[in-house]
């Protein structure tokens, strides 16, 4: 199918519907964004489990003083992968993949706009992320300059080896992908929305999609100007001798990487308020002020990278500082939607909704802990620190992955029109909660006294021992939590049982076609309902006052 | 200037804050729960989309609390005077006792090294072992100017307990200003990560009474029982 043909393909049956082909070559020649997206997704959670166990590793090898789990050179890079692998290949494809998959669907489009730039995008992003890791194949093993890549330290004269240069062209390739994907839905989400859907009748999570891939455009460019940094002084290692090339790194770095993680938050975000509509059996409350916040939070992130960079003495601190602590504002009306929707609710707690409610206290923790590392005063003393560490495993681990499981359990039915066992998803649920927890609290006390980031291992006279232990606890938490997780996907896949086409009750336009949605989305057997609202399957339901409440 | 006491100030201050929103956004949200109207079947949920009025009132609260925290976090910085050289030629009208003493700290892969201008006495290790780390010494009572550069990649010069922290580059010097108003012995750590022995990176910064100082830039050792 075509860009251009499926408007029409929408409205007027088909006479012989496509027979659809399942082998692998057709799912990777696929210009369906489901599939794509499908592929995304997958790819991510599989990456998720792989760079996932390198993060175990480390715990084991931090567990008490003076382990010997992992050669210094050995954990350097385990912790270089673990960070980049699970910001360029996991929560980043999680984020812009959710967005594939759904919002096509969300808008009562037929398909992406572009389809096939947009599996280029996902070959670049696999291709990506087999170059980075690669890296683990030569002899002097993957990169291990973290996973900001500093120069000088990321240059030959102190890195030699090819485990950089597989990193280099890993992150482009990824980061390119990335880019084309983003761009290709925000283009559906501007262009291709179906009759009746107008801008403000989107769904939240299409617009903090739209607000994503806005970011996206605005920031990965950078990222690959800082790859072409980072190769040009590779090649010419004089570049980094120079102060005006390394802290010139950084600035063009950062202004990727902190609009980055708002990417990796922004779609969770939709996702956590769809879900707490939905099992809230109600409109969400705050619609426009939310639409509002997302995008003026997109638009100042790209003012806040200094943050970074307070103890390099070469930022204007206090700008960034002013610009850092006014994001409290839109994120605070984003909790206001939240708790407002969940007071006077009807509320019900599937799996979809544990994940959603707790997301709500632990991505505080971390928005919070991250006011105080935007004020220079505290930042000279915590950055750098386990104290950071602990910060943003509570926004992207405790938060985001929350966020994440949420829009997981609630839409797998959705995709594969199979139910996931109710029992297992909330035992993953309570082994993540006490998990995530257990295992990020304690970094907050360690950095508070003295423990460096990225440190290989420790003394006995630190005194971090019991903090570390009880982390290193917490993360077997995560790691069976995890495990019943996979079994949980094994059995459903293996002993099906059908998804009925709206198993929630859910409000938005993915749940009106079928589970898994036809090639095109939506049939004569499942047309486009009415759209008069964000929420145009809520309108046609008077059992929850659904013709009540504004438009 | 005394980093400690300002961070204290600030992070205590946050604390309390951060801690009380917790509370209350903890407290909304267990209210929801157990409030729940699904024990009411009889009554629909809340249709209301939105409220405008509350909205604002919300959106115009939290510019408040953030205009509050800006300024928090601004003041303090101009404490701490920005933590760069600005500092020492505000300084540069005190009298001659008064005069900052300048460090010149040079990090590489992986330990210390420690110059003090006018003097030839130097300070360096090799970190390999707890034994083997720098000590570097400074006068108690007295502005010290830590000038802090690099010979190889980026490292920082974070002394946890004082909470004094500024990076390390090759082809530049940060400048940083700290009173040591006692004298003693603490711990510094390398915080930016530089490769393999990252982890070993730690020296001592110790502060002694003025003589004694003055006698360790001339014989370049302290005293046998110095006071520590």
């Amino acid at each position: 199918m075509t860009a251009t043909e499926p408007r029409a393909a929408v409205e007027e049956p088909q006479p012989t519907p496509r027979r659809v082909r399942t082998t692998v070559l057709a799912w990777v020649t696929s210009t369906d964004h489901k599939r794509i997206g499908l592929l995304t997704l997958g790819t991510a959670v599989v990456l998720m489990i792989a760079i996932g166990a390198l993060a175990l590793t480390m715990r084991a090898q931090l567990a008490q003083p003076q382990l010997d789990v992992l050669s210094p050179d050995r954990y350097n890079q385990f912790f270089t992968i673990h960070g980049s692998g699970m910001i360029y290949l996991v929560m980043t494809p999680f984020a812009i993949g959710l967005g594939l998959y759904l919002v096509p669907l969300q808008i009562g489009a037929p398909n992406v706009a572009a389809p096939r730039t947009t599996m280029l995008g996902y070959w670049l992003y696999l291709g990506g992320a087999v170059t980075m890791l690669s890296g683990f194949a030569t002899s002097s093993g993957a990169a291990d300059h973290g996973w900001y890549a500093y120069p000088p330290l990321a240059g030959t004269r102190f890195t030699p080896g090819p485990g950089v240069d597989l990193w280099i062209a890993g992150v482009a390739l990824a980061g390119l992908g990335m880019l084309l994907m983003a761009a290709t839905v925000l283009w559906t989400a501007l262009v291709k929305r179906t009759r009746g859907m107008t801008l403000l009748r989107m769904p939240v999570f299409s617009w903090s999609v739209v607000a994503t891939n806005l970011m996206c455009i605005g920031a990965f460019p950078s990222l690959l100007v800082a790859m072409g940094i980072l190769a040009a002084g590779r090649i010419e290692p004089d570049l980094f001798t120079q102060n005006a090339w390394n802290i010139g790194y950084q600035h063009v770095f950062w202004f990727f990487g902190h609009p980055v993680v708002y990417v990796m938050f922004f779609p969770f975000v939709g996702a956590v308020a769809e879900v707490l509509a939905v099992f809230g059996a109600r409109r969400y409350f705050g619609y426009r002020i939310t639409v509002v916040s997302l995008l003026a939070f997109a638009a100042l992130s790209m003012s806040v990278w200094g943050h970074h960079m307070f103890s390099t003495g070469q930022a204007e601190n206090d700008y960034y500082s002013l610009t850092s602590i006014l994001l409290l504002v839109p994120a605070g009306l984003e909790y206001f939607g939240f708790l407002a929707t969940l007071l006077g609710g009807r509320l019900s707690f599937p799996t979809p909704m544990l994940f959603a409610v707790a997301f709500v206290p632990q991505f505080l923790i971390g928005g919070l802990t991250g006011i105080m590392i935007a004020t220079p005063a505290v930042d000279y003393q915590v950055t750098d620190s386990y104290f950071i560490v602990g910060h943003w495993h509570y926004t992207l681990a405790a938060g985001s992955l929350f966020g994440f499981f949420a829009g997981f359990y609630y839409w797998f039915p959705k995709a594969t029109g199979l139910q996931l066992r109710e029992r297992m998803g909330k035992a993953h649920f309570w082994f993540w909660l006490v998990g995530t927890n257990a295992t990020f609290l304690p970094m907050f006390w360690l950095g508070l006294h003295g423990m460096p980031r990225r440190m290989a291992s420790y003394l006995p006279q630190d005194g971090f021992g019991t903090a570390n232990l009880i982390a290193t606890l917490g993360s077997g938490f995560l790691a069976v939590g995890t495990v019943i997780f996979l079994v949980d996907l094994v059995v459903s896949v293996r002993r099906p049982r059908r998804a009925p086409d709206d198993p929630w009750g859910g409000f938005t336009l993915e749940w009106a076609t079928s589970s898994p949605p036809p090639p095109q989305n939506f049939d004569p057997a499942h047309p486009v309902p009415p759209i008069r609202s964000y929420a145009p399957l809520l309108d046609l339901r008077p059992d929850l006052g659904g013709g009540r409440g504004r438009r | 200037m005394d980093y400690r006491r300002v961070f204290d100030h600030v992070f205590g201050l946050q604390l309390w804050i951060a801690g009380g929103v917790f509370v209350v956004v903890a407290g909304l949200l267990l209210g929801a729960l157990v409030f729940n109207r699904a024990r009411r079947r009889d009554k629909l949920p809340f249709a209301a989309a939105e409220h405008n009025a509350i909205e604002i009132a919300f959106a115009v609260f939290l510019g408040g609390a953030a205009a509050f925290l800006v300024w928090l976090s601004l003041s303090n910085n101009h404490r701490l005077d920005y933590g760069d050289t600005l500092a020492v030629a505000q300084q540069s009208g005190l009298p001659a006792g008064q005069q900052p003493v300048r460090v010149d700290v040079t990090a590489f892969q992986w330990c210390w090294s420690a110059a003090y201008p006018g003097s030839t006495t130097t300070v360096s290790g090799s970190c390999a072992t707890p034994a083997d780390r720098p000590v570097i010494v400074v006068p108690q009572g007295r502005p010290v100017e830590f000038a802090i550069t690099s010979r190889d990649v980026a490292h920082a010069f974070w002394i946890p307990d004082l909470a004094l922290k500024r990076d390390a580059y090759p082809d530049h010097v940060n400048t940083v200003l700290m009173t040591f108003p006692e004298t003693g012995q603490w711990l510094g750590r390398c915080s930016e990560y530089c490769g393999t022995y990252h982890k070993d990176m730690d020296f001592f910064v110790r502060a002694v009474p003025p003589e004694q100082y003055q006698a360790f830039l001339q014989t370049g050792s302290l005293p046998a029982r110095a006071a520590a």
